[in-house]
């Protein structure tokens, strides 16, 4: 009975959600000047009226504004994304193109956040006021504060270029035909840097978090219990302490998940890397409503799933904590 | 990236109900705390740097007065050298200093205005308001914040004030969230209920008796958004929406890119001042928060 | 005679021993190339922008072929005859021409593309074939081409970018925009389509049928060409150092690093092969616009900027300065004999006093703005070193960006704009490129790349009518010529530079240059120099 009604909750939340972004992309795409007839007739190197009034009507840029939101609105209720004009595909096929791509891309930045995160926070706490702390601490401050496609720039030169460690760009080595394992290789080895990336400043953030939290907590009386018990330090570490450090974690994941995506934008486009940051980035640009549309509902929707598994995993850590 | 906000917020205890601490007591702290200190002199040096620039180099930052591709230090005239256009790269970090603090105060105090508003009203009234400035900052927050301040400067074309406008209009969400959860605690409090019985109008509690006990969060959360606007508009000029009539460290980045390999100084140097100007934003919200954190105080 | 059977051999031997060192083209090898931006559709015929063009060559042949000195070869057409009226312009097809499907090419192909697709959505073809009465064909190889009034602009634009004829058994009865042969093309060119992810790459093979042989043995060369996608300028440059890409063209990389690739052993840069497009930079000037009504406002303008310098700073020296909107490498319609307007910064003050706009207590005389081109930071530099120039002469400009579709339909439709920073290509005969900048006809209809200048002037017009229509190509020239003596009189836009685009290469790709539209054309003859060299670099 409960699950029903935080169920029924969320999805009314995603509802309204979903709703929200369809009105603003609408809108805030028609206050642009110009419309995707108007892209494509500039793209095409020139074009006479009647080709755009033709291209306007395939459209159905020439109908009048609510009835194409309501068109759209329906189109939405049958889960049906919409046509791009501009890339002549259907939305759903080209965002399911690129939707790996960037899972990949996001998965990785978020899981090497995470781990160095936490594990060079942890180090610092446990080392407060000493070298070890010090140093971290500024590498934190000094990753949380650096524009993220200088460090991508960089990043190019040092590692592809000078050292030749890495690959410049894209996802994988077209001209090899890689398969099967090598082909595994292959995007790794071209996931490296833009995963790095995106993933320092949030490093830097989950450090100085995961630090904090952890001198906070250490101090906390059920620890200073636990220790003077006879406890030993690693299992004060992981049964306690630890424990109680993820929890700000785990929410500043949930908090972060859409930052990611557009800090994505920035990457991909150092990076070339085939993402739905970039597509947007592009979409915005060609007038293409339906498809930054349909991203941005995606991206919404990762974001709300994201931070039910956040809720979900913090109840788990908090055993006090209920769902709300 | 204004989830940041949250982020010094949610590592630091929640603010106490004892009242505001004493003017005299808490500055003296600060300046005993080594990165509020270091902070706050580098901010000092920023500032100087902005308000300076009129009479340090007077003229348009933007004339092309020197040869091209200068670099730093081989000419006594340009100690930084010159860009791809021939323009004073020393004279550009001044000014810049002046509009890339222009657009980040003004896109924070907008983000103030509407974050503190919003959040007060939430928490306090609850129910109607409340209910629909979660749904708002709910959406704003499933909505990456970059690529809307993206789509906004985008639509209505990028000038210092729609740039600015566009980041503060993304980032006052996180903050109202923040005063909301802080005016929530207070809410109920003897003190608000004693302001109550004795008369006080709503407008009057909000701001007498809960606006001031909220300032720690909002404190730290304006120097952390300041750094982001800084960050922001410096991506922003990097996708090539900045504003081209003004020199801000931004643009200069920006525009540095294309001849970053032969002549990495005309990037590198605006964004050190960047790095520069976002850490010592930063420290100094960490002093703060230090320094406000009443558990501290033992 | 046994002296002479020894010469005899020593002769062949020796001769044989020559031509055995003669270095052959060697088949094979991939060539990874960088196309920027990504093409919105493959083929040239809907679409006239650089990235389809420069794509679609490869999979599609032209009518004719261009040589480097602006010479027809055939293609697609094995000859052809224009009659003496210019009225009639017959084409005499090349026989055992397959598509890429295995269907055999023919007249009724042309015949059907010309109606079909040139006429009605082809931006510059529809200028040029708009007097067409009828397309005959009388059999499989011929077609004749009857025109009410002769149209000899025709014969610049029958290679690839400009005649690309689309299968009619694929297309016929379909709706042509959306069909998805658009996307996955089936020419008769050198290379097949194999596949296309976007953002990513686009992927062809080699043609084993192609009808193009030399010494016996059919071209192309190269076993594969990959398009890859890098957005990022800076990447595309670290690509072609590391050899992860061999060829990139239309100014991949910014000027400045163009210059650090071309020092590096491996990569070269290659300036050929853009002349057919004839690309001039300039200034339109908004002639509605009060201020600018007076001409000697313009010259002001034209006077106030110092073009060498403009040329050198801005743009590195990849352009030559300008006199007029036809290019001095077209060298058939070109004339210097035109009003010049060298840099004289004095004379610019003058003429505006002269005009009455006299500077104000702050210095100023006007306020305007200036829109460019927004496709990059050269246009974007090229606005601001005019903001610079024209600030000395008292006028304040303020720069404006915008992206693509905000721009066009300021300038070509709203009219909502003071200057503007453009290029047009101007192709091979003006009235294909050139003159849509001058003629009246398209003014504020929102078309874009059009008379942004607002100019409207009879004398012109009648000047473009009358070279559109004239059945003689050395009257056609004395028009032209009189055309541009006449723009650059008016001045409602100020030609700056004649811009310089390039590629950069690999330097061990041989024969990438073959014509003047090598950026339009395709890569048949290209190969490498040394196969193992490249299997090895392939990461």
């Amino acid at each position: 009975m409960k699950l029903n009604n935080i169920v029924f909750r969320r999805l009314l939340q995603l509802v309204s959600v979903a709703l929200g972004v369809a009105v603003i992309n609408f809108f805030l795409l028609r206050l642009a000047p110009g419309d995707a007839a108007q892209v494509l007739a500039g793209e095409a190197g020139a074009a006479t009226p009647e080709y755009m009034a033709a291209l306007r009507a395939q459209f159905g840029l020439d109908q009048p504004l609510l009835v194409q939101f309501g068109k759209y609105l329906l189109n939405l209720a049958h889960f049906n994304l919409g046509f791009s004009f501009r890339h002549g595909m259907p939305v759903a096929q080209l965002i399911g193109e690129r939707v790996p791509a960037t899972l990949l891309l996001m998965g990785a930045s978020i899981l090497f956040a995470v781990l160095a995160g936490a594990t060079l926070g942890a180090i610092a706490a446990y080392r407060v006021g000493k070298i070890a702390d010090v140093v971290i601490s500024t590498l934190a401050l000094l990753f949380f504060a650096t524009p993220l496609f200088w460090i991508g720039l960089m990043l190019v030169v040092v590692f592809s270029v000078w050292l030749d460690w890495l690959p410049v760009g894209g996802m994988f080595t077209i001209e090899a035909g890689y398969t099967g394992w090598a082909h595994i290789v292959d995007v790794a080895r071209h996931l490296v840097l833009p995963a790095v990336t995106l993933g320092l400043f949030y490093m830097a953030v989950y450090t100085r978090l995961m630090r904090a939290t952890m001198v906070e907590v250490r101090r906390q009386d059920f620890v200073r219990t636990a220790v003077a018990k006879g406890a030993r330090p690693p299992r004060v570490l992981f049964a306690h302490v630890l424990r109680n450090a993820l929890l700000p974690l785990v929410t500043m994941l949930g908090v972060q998940v859409s930052s990611i995506i557009g800090g994505a934008v920035l990457v991909e486009t150092v990076f070339s890397w085939p993402g739905l940051g970039r597509l947007a980035f592009e979409a915005l640009f060609q007038r293409d409503f339906n498809l930054l549309l349909g991203i941005l509902l995606c991206s919404s929707i990762v974001v709300i799933v994201v931070n039910w598994v956040v809720d979900f995993v913090y109840t788990r850590l908090d055993p006090r904590i209920r769902f709300a | 990236m204004s989830e940041l906000v949250s982020t010094l917020a949610l590592s630091k205890a929640p603010a106490s109900l004892i009242a505001a601490p004493t003017a005299r007591g808490w500055f003296g702290r600060l300046l005993r705390s080594p990165s509020a200190l270091v902070g706050g002199v580098l901010l000092l040096v920023v500032l100087a740097m902005a308000l300076s620039s009129p009479w340090l180099f007077p003229g348009d930052p933007l004339d092309m007065v020197a040869e091209p591709f200068l670099h730093p230090g081989v000419d006594a005239a340009h100690l930084l050298g010159s860009d791809m256009l021939g323009r004073d790269l020393l004279s550009g970090i001044f000014h810049g200093a002046r509009v890339s603090l222009l657009i980040a105060v003004v896109s924070t105090l907008l983000a103030l205005l509407l974050g503190v508003s919003g959040g007060l009203l939430a928490g306090y009234y609850g129910g109607l308001a409340d209910a629909v400035l979660m749904r708002v900052t709910e959406f704003f927050q499933t909505i990456p914040s970059f690529l809307f301040a993206l789509a906004i400067v985008a639509v209505v074309q990028p000038t210092l004030l729609t740039i600015a406008l566009a980041i503060g209009v993304t980032a006052w969400p996180s903050l109202a969230r923040l005063v909301r959860a802080e005016v929530l605690k207070l809410r109920h409090s003897e003190m608000v209920q004693a302001s109550a019985a004795l008369g006080a109008t709503d407008l009057r509690i909000m701001l007498r008796d809960i606006l001031p006990n909220t300032l720690t969060p909002i404190l730290v959360s304006t120097s952390l958004m300041v750094a982001t606007a800084i960050l922001t508009e410096s991506s922003l000029a990097f996708l090539g929406l900045g504003d081209p009539n003004a020199v801000s460290w931004g643009n200069m980045v920006g525009s540095g890119r294309e001849v970053i390999r032969t002549d990495w100084y005309i990037t590198t140097i605006p964004g050190i001042a960047i790095v520069v100007t976002v850490l010592a934003l930063n420290l100094l919200g960490d002093g703060l928060a230090d320094v406000l954190d009443p558990r501290d105080r033992k | 005679m046994n002296n002479t059977v020894w010469k005899l051999l020593a002769a062949t031997a020796i001769t044989l021993a020559f031509s055995a060192n003669v270095p052959a083209q060697t088949r094979g090898g991939t060539l990874t190339a960088i196309i920027q931006p990504e093409p919105v559709i493959l083929t040239s015929a809907l679409n006239t922008a650089a990235p389809t063009g420069f794509f679609s060559a490869n999979v599609f042949d032209g009518l004719v072929e261009y040589d480097n000195d602006f010479k027809l070869r055939p293609a697609l057409a094995e000859s052809w005859d224009v009659s003496k009226d210019s009225k009639t312009l017959t084409f005499h097809l090349r026989k055992g021409v397959k598509w890429h499907d295995g269907k055999p090419f023919t007249s009724a192909d042309v015949k059907w593309t010309l109606e079909n697709v040139w006429k009605k959505f082809h931006p510059r073809n529809q200028i040029i074939y708009g007097t067409v009465t009828s397309v005959d064909t009388p059999d499989d190889y011929t077609v004749i081409i009857r025109f009410s009034e002769p149209s000899l602009a025709v014969l610049s634009s029958l290679n690839s970018n400009g005649a690309q004829v689309l299968p009619k058994h694929l297309y016929e009865g379909t709706d042509i925009l959306n069909n998805p042969y658009n996307n996955k093309p089936i020419g008769t060119g050198p290379f097949v389509f194999k596949e296309w992810s976007r953002g990513n790459y686009i992927t062809l093979e080699r043609n084993p049928n192609y009808w193009d042989k030399s010494k016996g043995v059919s071209k192309p060369y190269l076993d594969k060409i990959i398009f890859k996608v890098i957005p990022d300028a800076g990447s595309r440059a670290a690509a072609l150092e590391k050899g992860e890409a061999q060829y990139a063209p239309f100014s991949p990389v910014p000027l400045k690093d163009a210059e650090r690739l071309a020092k590096l052993p491996g990569l070269k840069l290659e300036t050929r092969g853009y002349d057919w497009i004839s690309p001039w930079l300039f200034l339109d000037v908004n002639v509605d616009r009060a201020y600018f009504k007076d001409v000697r406002v313009r010259q002001a303008l034209a006077y106030a900027i110092d073009l060498n310098a403009f040329n050198k700073v801005v743009w590195y020296g990849f352009g030559k300065p300008a006199v007029s909107p036809v290019v001095s490498t077209l060298k058939q319609f070109h004339t210097d004999d035109v009003p010049k307007y060298g840099y004289d910064p004095k004379k610019a003050e003058a003429l505006l006093d002269e005009a009455g706009l006299k500077r104000g207590a702050d210095g100023t005389r006007l306020r305007i703005n200036l829109d460019y081109l927004p496709y990059g930071d050269d246009y974007k530099r090229s606005g601001e070193y005019i903001k610079q120039a024209l600030k000395r002469i008292g006028i304040e400009v303020n720069v404006r960006a915008q992206d693509t579709p905000t721009y066009t339909k300021r300038i070509y439709g709203d009219r909502d704009y003071d200057l503007s920073v453009v290029w047009f290509a101007g192709f091979a005969d003006p009235l294909v490129g050139v003159t849509r900048a001058y003629w009246s006809d398209s003014i504020g209809k929102n078309i874009p790349w059009s008379n942004g200048s607002g100019y409207r002037s009879t004398e012109a017009d009648k000047l473009i009518e009358q070279a559109q229509s004239s059945a003689s190509q050395s009257e056609r020239v004395a028009l032209f010529k009189k055309l541009q003596q006449r723009v650059q009189t008016d001045l409602p836009s100020i030609p700056l530079l004649e811009l310089h685009f390039f590629t950069v290469q690999s330097t061990n790709l041989k024969d990438a240059v073959s014509g003047v539209d090598q950026i339009y054309s395709s890569l048949k003859n290209a190969w490498f120099d040394n196969t193992a060299k490249v299997a090895q670099a392939a990461p």
